[in-house]
């Protein structure tokens, strides 16, 4: 202990109560709950939900949506984050504000705006009809389609920040030395800038899909029955068949695939991969 | 030695207007009248002239915002200067772009690439100029091994301490036979020892590889150590350029007289001369005597000037000598500094500083009144504008 | 080349772009961008107009105008339930979280010890854990506990997911607070007291309003929880929308969504002011 007054010391760690006393019966409890009802029949509930027709179509579902939405949402995000760092701050300062406003609106609103725009008589359709492109709609919502949008939509704006982080961390001096030795432009580009900046992509790309493996709400609303996700089979085992176990057993499954993802992510060093020179 | 075949394929980036450029022994680099301003208006240097020639060791040394660093940018290319040309070997080099340049350039903190290798940060510019894999790797490794980091090929900058790392840089500045090394304050970041073996082994390079370098740095035991030749550049301007020696014994205004070591500078007015030596009156009245002044329009009998003496040129006057050159004073302070000890002599109105080999035990102590003297020729009389 | 940079001084240069780039590809990066800007703010942009319709049908483009929608809201007795619902849990689980989480901050400031590391990523957990899970946790643990579909429950289960928030915007403050002035309250008598409530809670005010308020929002916004542990008197009003868009779309949400829409703007600019002031002083 640093503090130098040992009565302070044992006094200053008075001030962790509250946080220990939320934390152990808001959180441990209910989670050290959900292990046991998970375990609670040895194995068994694992082996139930793996054996559900249900569980690998979802579970595949789930992949394929989250990969799709980390691709799209990481290359997105790439392209706002090298435009903010090429612009001037007045105008960096503009990007990062537009890019940061999507935050402060929650998923519902987003969701509902989706639908709206993505129905048969939504927006989109509206404006291809009165362009004379199509005579029929298309059908944008309740597929897979219209839930990676929705998803890329709530990501976006996690994925441009690591970037973006990443790339203010290059070295400046870095392209003058490139360009001193006789590299070109395309090769300062591709040969040492864009190198440079891949750990903040690997970044970007396990936080989407953190996030992405994660959702709920998104495809209910913007999916179809066919667009199940991992989290909605918790709900439909907790919900629908009443049968905790089971539900429990899949939120375990879901943590252990998180930790494994998360314990990737913290062996990126977020700031330069090899060290600053 | 490096066969000439390989030597042409190690010339400067292609293109048919580049054939000046090919590294050859014997390439001089001119700047002549070379400004650079900003959008204000404010100029940031003025009209810079020198000349660095095939293999000599020039330094632009001054105080920050001098606008030595934006001189060597100019060079480098990295700036467009405004007004004035550079030249190399007698091509201006105006429109070629930094990456065509054929210099070896070191910058404040090296600029190695974190993600390559240290091989492979030596060899880039090798394969800028499509080199083959072979040669490449033959004079990357070469390199290294000169400056002595064989062994070090595999690992990373984040690997290698300052010193290190600054001997990287250098390597890859060198490896590809460029017209002149151009280096930015490259020792500013590392510790006084280290500073001191890497002023010594960049000169050692310099002489075994025989190129010409352009050194910018405020520092001006590093300038006097490593340079053939010194410009002193303040407020944008070269205000005295000449071999260390010279301009340390002869410096040319206050500005240099102070910047480059230490001195005292004493008001006087000029009251003769014999062509070399001048004759100055202080201000109670006594006299002394220094070098003239060297522009012959600011000579002049009853004009004002600065007479500058360092502190080593002085000595203690003992006993009943006298000297045609004395000053009088008394001792306020007494420093013992190692290998000299310094003095300060209340005098003529102003602290006089007096440097004497360090022997231990003061000469004099403080308080007592001494009188001191010093040969002519080791004054500067300068004018009293910097 | 680029735009002239001025000469640099000791130190690196810290030129980023223009060294990088031409201003040829800032432009065509700009270009990219505008799409992908349109296509972050489009969705926010569309729910105001079709929040005034006429008709009765959410649709685009709306039957213009009329603000018929946010009446119907407000004399909706469900959706205003919904709403103070969601009032409630929100203030509820903020009291516990700035609470919890500021006192968290306090107590491990400047504290040095082996495994400090571990306690801030325990405190950070709820962040990193997947919604689902805690809200099924919570759900089964409250079934025990009879706290579903009360929205006590609903505010308990919220606090812990805010914490960490008003936890961080607490240190963000503490980092601006001087230690020499800890030291010399102490050698002048300060009591532990006294010293939060002279030294550290003036100091601390604006980040921890900045962390109620971003947690606030989170709480209102927050639906799969409310939705595992809601109850026919504990409706939050994301879970009202969301029930109303499965099976009752009428323009009363979008008329919701555009309010909701209001009050986060007005919130993320109460706290840019809040964290400009807490970062200035």
């Amino acid at each position: 202990m640093k503090t130098s007054d040992g009565k302070a010391a044992r006094s200053r760690y008075w001030l962790l109560a509250p946080i220990i006393l939320l934390y152990g019966t808001l959180a441990v409890l209910p989670l050290t709950l959900i292990v046991t009802h998970a375990f609670e029949d040895g194995l068994d509930h694992f082996r139930t939900i793996a054996s559900s027709v249900l569980f690998w179509p979802i579970v595949g579902n789930t992949v394929v949506i989250s990969l799709c939405t980390t691709a799209a949402a990481v290359s997105l995000g790439y392209i706002l984050a090298a435009a903010m760092w090429c612009s001037r701050p007045p105008l960096r300062r503009v990007l990062l504000a537009v890019t940061l406003l999507p935050f402060w609106s929650g998923v519902l609103v987003k969701n509902f705006a989706w639908s709206a725009l993505l129905q048969d008589n939504g927006v989109i359709n509206g404006l291809l009809q009165t362009l004379a492109l199509r005579s029929a709609p298309l059908p944008l919502l309740h597929n897979r389609f219209a839930v990676v949008v929705g998803m890329v939509h709530y990501v976006l704006p996690y994925a441009v920040f690591p970037i973006f982080a990443t790339m203010l961390g290059i070295d400046g001096t870095l392209t003058r030395a490139a360009e001193s030795l006789g590299a070109t432009r395309s090769v300062v580009l591709f040969q040492i800038v864009g190198p440079l900046t891949l750990p903040g992509v690997y970044a970007a790309a396990l936080l989407v899909l953190i996030m992405a493996g994660g959702f709920f709400i998104t495809p209910v609303l913007l999916g179809g029955p066919q667009n199940m996700m991992v989290a909605n089979l918790v709900n439909y085992y907790a919900n629908e068949l009443v049968d905790f176990g089971s539900a429990a057993a899949l939120a375990v499954t879901i943590s252990i695939g998180v930790a494994v993802l998360m314990l990737l992510y913290h062996r990126i060093p977020k700031e330069g991969q090899y060290g600053r020179a | 030695m490096i066969p000439s075949r390989v030597r042409e394929q190690a010339a400067g980036p292609k293109g048919a207007d580049d054939a000046a450029h090919r590294p050859k022994a014997g390439r001089h680099l001119e700047l002549l009248g070379v400004s650079k301003s900003y959008g204000s208006g404010r100029l940031v240097v003025r009209d810079v002239s020198f000349t660095l020639h095939p293999g000599k060791f020039l330094t632009l040394l001054g105080p920050s915002g001098s606008g030595k660093t934006t001189t060597l940018m100019m060079v480098a290319g990295f700036e467009t200067p405004t007004a004035g040309h550079v030249r190399v070997n007698g091509a201006d080099v105006a429109g070629l772009p930094p990456n065509r340049r054929n210099f070896g350039v070191v910058f404040q903190g090296y600029g190695l690439f974190p993600h390559m290798s240290v091989l492979q940060n030596v060899e880039f510019p090798l394969r800028m100029r499509r080199l083959s894999q072979d040669k490449r790797r033959d004079l990357a490794m070469a390199m290294l091994d000169k400056v002595g980091l064989e062994g070090f090929s595999g690992r990373r900058p984040a690997q290698l301490s300052g010193g290190q790392q600054q001997r990287v840089a250098l390597a890859r500045a060198l490896v590809f036979e460029p017209d002149a090394l151009l280096l930015d304050e490259p020792l500013g970041a590392l510790d006084k020892k280290l500073r001191d073996t890497l002023q010594a082994e960049i000169k050692a390079l310099q002489a075994r590889v025989g190129i010409s370098i352009l050194y910018v740095t405020h520092d001006q035991d590093e300038a006097m150590m490593m340079s053939d030749e010194i410009a002193i550049m303040n407020d944008g301007q070269v205000i005295q350029m000449g071999a260390p020696a010279d301009i340390y014994l002869h410096p040319r205004t206050a500005f240099v007289a102070g910047f480059l070591g230490e001195t005292n500078l004493i008001p006087c007015v000029h009251c003769g001369s014999d062509g070399k030596i001048a004759s100055v009156k202080f201000t109670d009245g006594t006299f002394g005597s220094g070098l003239e002044m060297r522009h012959d329009r600011e000579r002049g009998e009853g004009k004002a000037g600065l007479l500058s003496i360092r502190p080593e040129a002085f000595e203690f006057l003992t006993g009943m000598a006298t000297a045609p050159n004395q000053i009088d004073g008394r001792v306020s302070d007494y420093t013992f500094l190692g290998r000299h000890e310094r003095y300060v002599v209340a005098a003529l109105g102003q602290n006089v500083i007096v440097s004497q080999p360090g022997q231990g035990r003061p000469r004099v102590r403080i308080g007592d009144a001494v009188r001191l003297t010093w040969a002519g020729e080791k004054g500067q009389l300068l004018s009293r504008q910097t | 080349m680029g735009e002239p940079s001025p000469p640099a001084r000791g130190g690196r240069e810290a030129v980023a772009a223009p060294g990088r780039s031409g201003p040829s590809t800032s432009a065509l990066l700009l270009l990219l961008s505008l799409p992908i800007l349109g296509f972050l703010l489009l969705p926010s942009l569309i729910i105001v107009p079709m929040s005034l319709t006429k008709g009765n049908v959410i649709r685009f483009p709306p039957i213009w105008i009329s603000t018929h929608a946010f009446w119907d809201f407000l004399g909706d007795d469900r959706w205003i339930a919904s709403t103070l619902t969601s009032l409630k849990v929100g203030a509820f689980s903020v009291v516990l979280a700035s609470v919890a989480g500021a006192t968290a901050a306090v107590g491990l400031h400047r504290a040095g010890f082996a495994g400090k590391s571990v306690v801030l990523a325990l405190i950070m957990m709820p962040l990193a854990t997947p919604v689902i899970v805690l809200a099924l946790a919570d759900y089964i643990f409250f079934l025990r506990v009879g706290l579903v579909g009360t929205w006590v429950g609903i505010g308990l289960a919220h606090s812990v997911i805010v914490t960490p928030y008003v936890f961080v915007a607490t240190q963000v403050s503490l980092a601006t607070l001087n230690p020499a002035q800890v030291r010399s309250a102490r050698s002048l008598g300060a009591t532990n007291v006294a010293l939060l409530r002279f030294v550290y809670w003036p100091t601390l005010r604006p980040g921890i309003l900045a962390g109620i308020i971003f947690a606030f929002a989170i709480s209102l916004d927050e639906v799969v929880i409310a939705l595992f542990l809601q109850g026919p008197n504990a409706t939050t009003l994301p879970v009202q929308m969301f029930t109303s868009l499965e099976y009752d779309p009428t323009p009363k949400v979008a008329a919701v969504a555009c309010l909701l829409l209001a009050v986060a703007l007005l919130a993320s600019l109460a706290q840019l002011g809040l964290s400009a002031r807490a970062g200035s002083r």
